[in-house]
């Protein structure tokens, strides 16, 4: 199908647990990008290692249209309660203890103070909180988010296995994800990105494997929070990211390279990324990041002109970039408007550049505006002086000022810095010989 | 000494050294006699005490047993003395013609029959003649397991003994494998059969005998073939096996150990083959026919790797792995197409020889003893492609090889890569590897491979039009002027220092076969037709300073002497050609630029050679474009793009793309005036003085810079890493300045500082900086050694600056550190 030819979700599924997949297939479901039969046959799939029997009974029913489950979905759901119960009863002692909030004053900040005090007090050892662990875990896979991450922040605090402690993050992520409280989420991120960073990993193999489960959950927080879209330039940019990308998951290159054009803010390190993108032009390459190779390598305006009409499409079928907001009566999305924007911007900037005088028609063509429309765009450019040029209304032509640097000034940067850096080349001597001289 | 290979010392050994250590006792027991020797006598006295005391510590068992019962050492001895009188008498007619010998031996042998009455019949089997053995071996009953080891023993005993025929040797054994009595037994006797017919090779600068060498291959299979029908037969080189364990039966059911390496076996196999290659004349049959021995090579490996799997020794199955791999890493799917039906059809036609020789062997000698029917298969199995054959045997290597093993299989699979055109995964697997960082501390056959492997992958960028990477492989190789050396096709004369025979031997013994070698011709065209597409623009741009920025110095440096000439004859070798192309290009007369090229014959060495063609005629007409334009452009006002594109035969848009490139790295002052399609070029020319205050604001820029470098020498640096340079233009200086700072800049200054180091070890090194380097190259340098931090060790990391800082620096500086030369592994 035209439209899932830049789908992603084949390849992002398998990095994602298993309720994170659901957002991506109600979004597919949702744009009619495969038929609705096979997503539904997908979900009961993704629901056959879960315990949310019921809801997969429910798409059953309308996969088949039929009222009739099947018998093994029934007993199922049978051992799953029975499964709930017996873990319940298991973690009753410190869910009680937990749901106390006097008792939960006497906790600490100190872990071992802690632990001891549980077991002197309540008899509560490390069996029951182990117990925890389960049944967290097993909240959240009967979809219970908010109850699981409530008990895995209780479990965090208590636990001492630092193996188990990182998977209860990792759980806790999910869950906040999972609830869309994208504060809270990122602060989960954040937590879990030091640790893959600094934890000696027992292979580097691994640590790959987690930085690139991390950045795709990351997509959820960073295309739905409101300062997202410069954290994660900030986090896929670093090197230890990318490089997990250019091994192992180019295609997030098409979210980095959407938040570069769409971020003002992290031009320095644009230039390094679109050598990455040239490098990795044989691996991946959607629309998203071919506009940017036309813009900046090949200096092909006709074909970023046509990438762009094809970025439009990829941004409105992707679950994590075409975002919609309801507003009054109609619905939008934010981003289309202001990934079109920039790359307009982007297109427009460098082809004046390398132009002194350019017709205003074929820029408007260009820019995919009509006559006025590009007119206006130019003369808020200029007015708001982030261009250096004046309109020739008589020939219908831009004329750029030219922009030579200037000799003056350009030896004056060279030279700027020298007296500078041997100031403090002497400092740092006189300093070292004082040193030496005390000793 | 050979003898200690054997299983059992020599009584006669032993017996000397009881009485040297008798004499030696009776001579220190005279202290008066001691006391009147000479100072070196007595030195020679004190030395001798002592290493036959060292010497003895190792037999002291055998010692004390000859001292407890000397009678059973004499008596041993003397079956001994009668077989070395007979193996004496053997290795006389070893040369002669065997009817001769066989007549000649036989009438001694009936001599010796009558001397040794007691002695048991069979000793004369040696003599290898099939009517006594037959004779010897009517009654098969009285043949037992005891006479045949006893036998055994003796002729290895016998083995690398002066007097002894290899090939004499080899006969005996591989008659007593017919009649071993237990399948174990016929094991031991096969091996040493093998390692037999190893030591036929007279020398290490020859090779084994081809017929020796098939022998040997089908003695393996056979070996092989027990071993798969005992599985309960252990073989192990770790530990001295028992010395009645070849006794147990077929029958026996707990495990028996045989000593034997199948893994080393099969390395010296291979290692004869590759031997016979290099010595072989390539322009004869013989080589022909020879390399058609390689599926027979190929089944033996690939039986001794199942074998070694079964028993779950990982290690050595994958050190055979990778003799496989180097077997089939060089052959593009052609010729390896080839070999499969060769494999195939010659299959069919062999398989029925060998039956008829067996029936005849069998017809000839007495039954075996033990019969071991073929288990293992006869028959190399070949996966369609060879890319299905190399995934195979390289992830195997690369879960259970050592390091060495490991490197070249990496190696080996980069080279088959770029063979299939595969450049990025080619280049991924170089770069994962980080095998450039750390070659050089490899032995040299493994650098000869890195480097084969680059000047393949050189040739497959070029296939692939990426000109300057193909460059930045091959320019290193072509840098010292012995490329044949460095690729092993050849040995250079060097006019300037003699090599001694033993150099000029190793040399020879690490030549590559000849249907292993790259072609130099092709090679030599790629390297300086992609030096020639860099150069000649570069040179335009530079025109005013031209020693400032050079690419290729190989072809300056050929540019130079071509023009020194006064005449300039007809192109007739590959170097004149691009000489000739060169100057027209420069000329920005493309047309007869690539007639030049296109006049070579070597392209009908590429598989897709009209697709390189026409990328190299487009390449050729970009770069003459930009040539002109560098060289003129201060000539002209402004000139139309139409007019631009019908000079060079381009179309509009690729002129568009080329020049718009030029306008926005600076390399070209102008933009374009869209509505008349023109270029119009800008007056930007410095005038004299402010071009000497640039000369003179980048000198004390150096200074500055040397002043840096010179306190952070003496200072070792601790405190200095701080220091602003050059690379990080455009950042605040004094924000950098103060060492706190450093810590809260978490992302990119770290990074840099991380650099610093890695930029300071390469300065000890030696490498990073040479006396007209700048800065800047240092930034690169850095900026690379940091990417690699994090993913050190790891599969994974991989280095984006290849293209990103390598492609200012790749050709020239980076790669010049990081690429081989094999320069210090053959002085040393």
């Amino acid at each position: 199908m035209a439209m899932a030819k830049y789908d992603l979700t084949p390849r992002i599924a398998p990095n994602l647990d298993r309720h994170l997949v659901f957002p991506l297939l109600e979004f597919t479901q949702e744009r009619e990008l495969y038929p609705n039969d096979q997503i539904l046959k997908a979900k009961i799939e993704l629901l056959n290692n879960t315990n949310m029997v019921d809801y997969a009974m429910d798409i059953h029913k309308s996969l088949y249209h039929t009222e009739d489950v099947p018998q093994d979905m029934v007993d199922r759901r049978v051992e799953v309660v029975a499964r709930l119960k017996s873990l319940e009863e298991a973690a009753a002692p410190l869910v009680t203890f937990l749901q106390n909030p006097k008792a939960v004053q006497e906790l600490r900040a100190d872990k071992q103070y802690n632990l001891q005090m549980l077991n002197e007090h309540y008899q509560i050892g490390p069996e029951q909180i182990e117990a925890l662990y389960q049944y967290a875990k097993f909240q959240f896979e009967c979809g219970n988010y908010s109850g699981a991450a409530d008990y895995l922040y209780q479990y965090r605090a208590l636990c001492t296995n630092a193996e188990r402690s990182l998977s209860a993050l990792w759980g806790k992520l999910a869950a906040e994800i999972l609830m869309q409280n994208w504060d809270i989420a990122l602060e989960e991120l954040n937590r879990l990105k030091d640790i893959i960073d600094s934890k000696n990993f027992s292979s580097s193999l691994n640590q790959v494997q987690s930085r690139i489960w991390l950045m795709h959950w990351s997509l959820f927080i960073f295309f739905n929070h409101d300062n997202g879209r410069t954290q994660i330039i900030d986090l896929f940019n670093q090197d230890k990211y990318l490089n997990a990308i250019q091994t192992n998951a180019p295609h997030l290159l098409r979210y980095l390279a959407t938040a570069f054009i769409v971020n003002k803010k992290r031009r320095p390190q644009f230039k390094e990324f679109i050598k990455v993108i040239q490098q990795e032009q044989h691996s991946f390459a959607d629309p998203i990041t071919e506009f940017l190779a036309c813009v900046y390598v090949n200096f092909d305006f006709e074909g970023a002109q046509k990438k762009m009409k094809e970025c439009e499409d990829v941004i409105l079928n992707d679950p994590f970039l075409g975002k919609r907001v309801e507003e009054s009566n109609y619905t939008v999305v934010p981003l289309k408007d202001e990934f079109l924007e920039n790359a307009r911007l982007f297109i427009f900037e460098t082809y004046c550049k390398i132009h002194e005088r350019i017709d205003m028609g074929v820029l408007a063509e260009k820019l995919n505006l009509n006559y006025e429309d590009a007119e206006r765009w130019i003369l808020n450019l200029i007015r708001t002086s982030k261009l250096d040029a004046k309109i020739d209304t008589q020939t219908g032509t831009v004329v750029m000022e030219p922009n030579h640097p200037n000799v003056y000034e350009q030896l004056i940067d060279h030279t700027k810095g020298l007296s500078g850096r041997t100031y403090k080349l002497v400092s740092q001597l006189l300093e070292n010989s004082q040193a030496q001289a005390a000793r | 000494m050979r003898v200690t290979e054997s299983d059992r010392v020599p009584n006669n050994y032993v017996k000397a050294l009881v009485m040297l250590e008798d004499f030696l006792n009776q001579a220190m027991a005279n202290k008066e006699a001691k006391k009147k020797m000479s100072s070196s006598n007595a030195k020679a006295l004190n030395s001798m005490k002592q290493k036959l005391k060292k010497n003895n510590k190792q037999y002291e068992e055998l010692i004390n047993k000859c001292r407890e019962t000397p009678e059973s050492f004499e008596d041993q001895e003397e079956a001994e003395e009668v077989s070395e009188d007979e193996e004496d008498d053997d290795t006389g007619s070893d040369i002669d013609d065997p009817t001769k010998v066989d007549s000649g031996s036989e009438s001694e042998e009936d001599n010796d029959e009558e001397k040794d009455e007691t002695e048991p019949g069979w000793e004369r089997m040696m003599n290898k003649k099939d009517k006594l053995m037959e004779k010897q071996f009517k009654d098969p009953s009285q043949v037992t397991w005891d006479i045949v080891n006893k036998k055994f023993k003796e002729i290895v005993a016998a083995r690398g003994r002066k007097g002894t025929g290899r090939l004499e040797l080899v006969e005996q054994l591989t008659f007593l494998t017919r009649v071993a009595k237990t399948p174990a037994q016929k094991l031991e006797i096969l091996f040493s059969v093998v390692s037999a017919q190893f030591d036929v090779n007279p020398g290490l600068s020859g090779h084994m005998p081809i017929n020796v060498w098939k022998k040997c291959v089908q003695n393996m299979l056979v070996i092989l073939d027990i071993l798969a029908q005992y599985p309960n037969i252990l073989v192990d080189d770790s530990v001295e096996p028992d010395e009645n364990e070849t006794q147990k039966g077929a029958d026996f059911k707990d495990t028996i150990r045989i000593w034997g390496n199948m893994a080393a076996f099969l390395e010296k196999v291979d290692v004869e083959f590759f031997k016979s290659l290099q010595c072989i004349d390539p322009h004869t049959r013989e080589y022909v026919e020879r390399l058609r021995d390689e599926p027979l090579f190929f089944v033996l490996a690939q039986n001794v790797q199942e074998y070694l799997e079964r028993v779950g020794d990982h290690k050595a199955a994958a050190k055979v792995a990778l003799r496989l791999v180097e077997l089939v890493y060089y052959k593009p799917q052609e010729v390896y197409d080839a070999m499969r039906k060769l494999s195939e059809q010659s299959d069919g036609v062999e398989s029925g020889e060998e039956s008829e020789s067996k029936a005849v062997e069998e017809t000839r000698g007495p039954t075996a003893f033990v019969i071991s029917p073929e288990i293992v298969p006869r028959k190399p199995t070949f996966p369609e492609s060879s890319r299905a054959l190399m995934d195979m045997l390289v992830s195997l290597i690369y879960k259970h090889g050592d390091e060495r093993t490991k490197a070249r299989a990496m190696l080996c699979d980069i080279y088959h890569h770029a063979i299939l055109d595969e450049f990025s995964t080619s280049r991924d697997l170089l770069l994962m590897s980080h095998l450039q960082d750390n070659v050089q501390h490899m032995d040299i056959s493994t650098q000869i491979l890195f480097n084969r492997s680059m000047a393949q992958l050189g040739l497959c960028a070029f296939r692939a039009g990426l000109i300057a990477e193909g460059h930045g492989c091959l320019s290193e190789l072509y840098l010292g002027g012995r490329v044949k050396e460095l690729l092993a096709q050849g040995v250079s004369q060097s006019r300037y220092h003699e090599k001694t025979p033993e150099q000029e031997r190793l040399e020879r013994r690490r030549q590559m076969p000849y249907h292993m070698h790259i072609n130099l011709e092709l090679l030599e065209a790629v390297h300086l037709i992609s030096a020639m597409l860099l150069e000649v623009p570069n040179m335009a741009a530079n025109s005013h300073d031209a020693r400032r920025k050079v690419i290729s110095k190989t072809l300056r440096r050929l540019l130079e002497v071509s023009e020194r000439q006064t005449f300039t004859g007809p192109p007739e070798n590959v170097r004149d050609h691009v000489m000739a192309a060169t100057r027209a290009l420069t000329k920005g007369d493309f047309q007869k630029s690539f007639d030049v090229i296109n006049s070579l014959d070597v392209w009908r060495l590429l598989r897709n050679r009209e697709k390189v063609l026409e990328m190299l005629k487009d390449k050729i007409k970009e770069e003459a474009l930009r040539t002109y334009l560098f060289t003129y452009s201060s000539c002209y006002e402004t000139l139309k793009l139409e007019q631009l594109s019908e000079m060079f035969d381009l179309s509009t848009y690729q002129t568009h793309c080329t020049v718009s490139k030029m306008m926005i790295n600076d390399e070209l002052h102008a933009s374009w005036d869209q509505p008349t399609q023109c270029i119009v070029f800008h007056e930007v020319e410095h005038s004299r003085l402010q071009a000497l205050a640039f000369q003179f604001t980048e000198k004390l820029t150096v200074l500055a810079e040397s002043n840096e470098r010179a306190i952070e020498a003496r200072l070792g640096g601790g405190g200095l890493e701080s220091l602003p340079s050059r690379r990080r233009e455009g950042q605040d200086y004094a924000s950098v300045a103060g060492g706190t700072k450093w810590q809260d800049n978490t992302s990119s200054y770290s990074q840099g500082r991380v650099g610093s180091s890695g930029g300071r070890s390469g300065y000890g090194n030696g490498r990073a900086f040479g006396p007209g380097q700048t800065y800047r190259g240092r930034g690169g340098y850095q900026q690379q050694s940091s990417r690699f931090q994090d993913s050190t060790g790891s599969a994974y990391g991989r280095n984006n600056n290849y293209q990103g800082g390598g492609s200012t620096t790749m050709g020239s500086r980076d790669g010049s550190s990081r690429m081989v030369s094999l320069n210090r592994g053959i002085r040393t």
